[in-house]
């Protein structure tokens, strides 16, 4: 009998000992892989969402921080305004490289003339833009026209092949943009001009007009010049604009990162509780099983077996509960993340990416050694106490 | 093991054929409104009412596992759970499928909790299967 054969054995031997071993096992791996794909998802959307943006500050009307957050993050639609003048004002700041205006604009609720209801919509000028506009320049060569759009990964045509139906306008979805994990995945990205021609002619077409204030824009994305302080230009733009807040590009989604840093905090303890008492349990299991196993080890022991084959047997046998709890655990968690996505981020509150294949299979692979790790760590005193055992004297009690 | 399996199956049942009634649009109050004013459920209405077609199956399945005595038995019905779990599946998915709309309850809640619970069904029926036919004693 080889050392996987006795290994097996023992585990078929003693089913309920050996599935808690396993369901300590599970435990630990599902636990941490579940944090790990939310925690690193968060991230990477957050990241994400500030490179799509592509400014080193935006401004806002004061007020709007939030609103302007949740619409970025969640997709929760907004409208704000403020002068179209406060552009040239903000231009004119020493520091600044490039500024660009954007409007945010939203969909109707559950309107005929809305083929998607409460999306958000962004519509920026291509003279100014340094966001979509690379973008679009890299992959497609060329620029908007008037009644096309990008859409979000989510984004897909409701009318026809190519087309959506906005305030009763026929837009054309021209490309999608990548996956962010965010809101920005749901929402639409237009000129000016499709913006201005959509609200002229929502007043005959749409149940409800599409209002957007003369002079007016909702927001500023600002690149600064290199080597500027980023600090100095946001009180510059503080003193020289009223009304406005200037948000820095590292400040943005600060609620949001509290928010994953309290829960993070909170899942990191209940993880170490459960880790701790998982390993106390096996321990015990193990040291309990080993004495139970006394006679039965010091036999293996007497006909022959070395010190060396009784541990190796004990750690085998470890190994396989680790190994069996654990894979199931990690598949569980990967089905559950992965199906339940939209649940959990409307849940939690906050968006996350899923990994790429190479790296959920780095992270699989760590669960999976945290599982061997833990399990044989609580069955290495028990199997070094039990394999230094006199068989005389363990076949004698 | 056939107790565990048979409870196993029960429970899955119970979540298959319990869950979809309060989770498809048709529970939140939404329909779809035709032309001449009727409103009809949408599609996730119809894979929750398939998937009480796969959940009463499936009950009586993990009934018969808990009472079955042969193993050749056991192995069929285990072949039954596999067939069940694998439609709790493609019904919200291929078959007949859900509302459009990610933000819908049935795409948050019905489709990955059927999808689930089918996966628990297929791979907990595999696992059973293999290992009573492993210790299976062959015919005399």
């Amino acid at each position: 009998m080889n050392l996987l054969q006795l290994a097996l054995k023992n585990i078929s031997g003693n089913s309920f000992r050996s599935g808690v071993v396993s369901l300590c096992a599970f435990l630990v791996a599902a636990f941490a892989l579940t944090t790990t794909l939310l925690m690193r998802g968060a991230e990477t959307s957050l990241r994400l969402a500030l490179d799509r943006l592509g400014a080193d500050i935006v401004v806002v009307p004061a007020g709007s921080e939030a609103k302007i957050e949740s619409a970025l993050l969640m997709g929760v639609p907004v409208k704000f305004w403020m002068p179209e003048d406060n552009v040239h004002k903000i231009a004119a700041i020493p520091g600044i490289e490039a500024v660009s205006p954007q409007l945010y604009l939203a969909t109707l609720t559950g309107a005929s003339c809305c083929s998607v209801s409460d999306m958000f919509m962004i519509a920026y000028d291509p003279l100014t833009d340094f966001t979509i506009q690379p973008w679009l320049e890299q992959n497609f060569g060329d620029d908007l026209r008037l009644g096309e759009v990008v859409g979000g990964s989510y984004i897909s045509a409701t009318e026809g092949d190519q087309n959506i139906k906005i305030y009763g306008y026929l837009v054309t979805l021209k490309a999608n943009l990548e996956p962010t994990g965010t809101g920005l995945d749901q929402s639409m990205f237009f000129t000016f001009n499709t913006a201005y021609d959509i609200a002229s002619k929502s007043a005959t077409q749409a149940d409800e007009q599409l209002v957007i204030p003369p002079d007016s824009i909702s927001a500023v994305l600002i690149k600064a010049a290199p080597g500027s302080d980023l600090y100095a230009l946001s009180a510059h733009i503080m003193r020289e604009v009223s009304d406005v807040t200037p948000i820095l590009s590292s400040n943005m989604f600060q609620s949001y990162r509290q928010q994953m840093t309290g829960l993070l905090k909170t899942i990191l303890v209940i993880m170490a509780i459960t880790w701790g008492l998982s390993i106390v349990l096996i321990g015990l299991i193990f040291s309990m099983a080993a004495n139970e196993r006394r006679k039965e080890l010091g036999v293996i022991r007497a006909i022959g077996a070395t010190r060396r084959f009784v541990f190796q047997s004990l750690l085998m046998e470890a190994s396989l509960l680790a190994f069996a709890g654990g894979a199931t655990g990690i598949a569980l968690s990967v089905l559950s993340v992965t199906i339940f996505r939209n649940l959990l981020i409307s849940s939690l509150g906050f968006p996350f990416l899923l990994p790429s294949p190479a790296v959920l299979f780095l992270q699989i692979g760590i669960g999976l050694v945290l599982a061997l790790f833990s399990v044989n760590l609580a069955a290495l005193f028990p199997a070094i106490k039990i394999s230094r055992q006199d068989p005389a004297i363990a076949m004698r009690e | 093991m056939r107790k565990l399996m048979g409870g196993i199956s029960i429970v899955l049942a119970l979540v298959i054929g319990i869950l979809p009634a309060f989770t498809d649009c048709q529970s939140q109050g939404r329909s779809l409104e035709l032309a001449n004013g009727k409103t009809v459920p949408m599609k996730c209405h119809w894979t929750g009412i398939a998937s009480i077609g796969v959940a009463v199956p499936l009950g009586l399945v993990g009934l018969s596992e808990i009472l079955s005595k042969r193993k050749e038995t056991f192995n069929i019905l285990s072949m039954f759970g596999v067939v069940l779990g694998a439609l709790a599946i493609l019904f919200p998915t291929v078959l007949i499928g859900v509302c459009a709309n990610p933000d819908m309850v049935c795409n948050m809640i019905m489709k990955p909790a059927l999808i689930l619970s089918g996966t628990l069904a297929v791979g907990a029926s595999m696992i059973f299967f293999v290992s009573t036919r492993k210790t299976m004693e062959p015919a005399a």
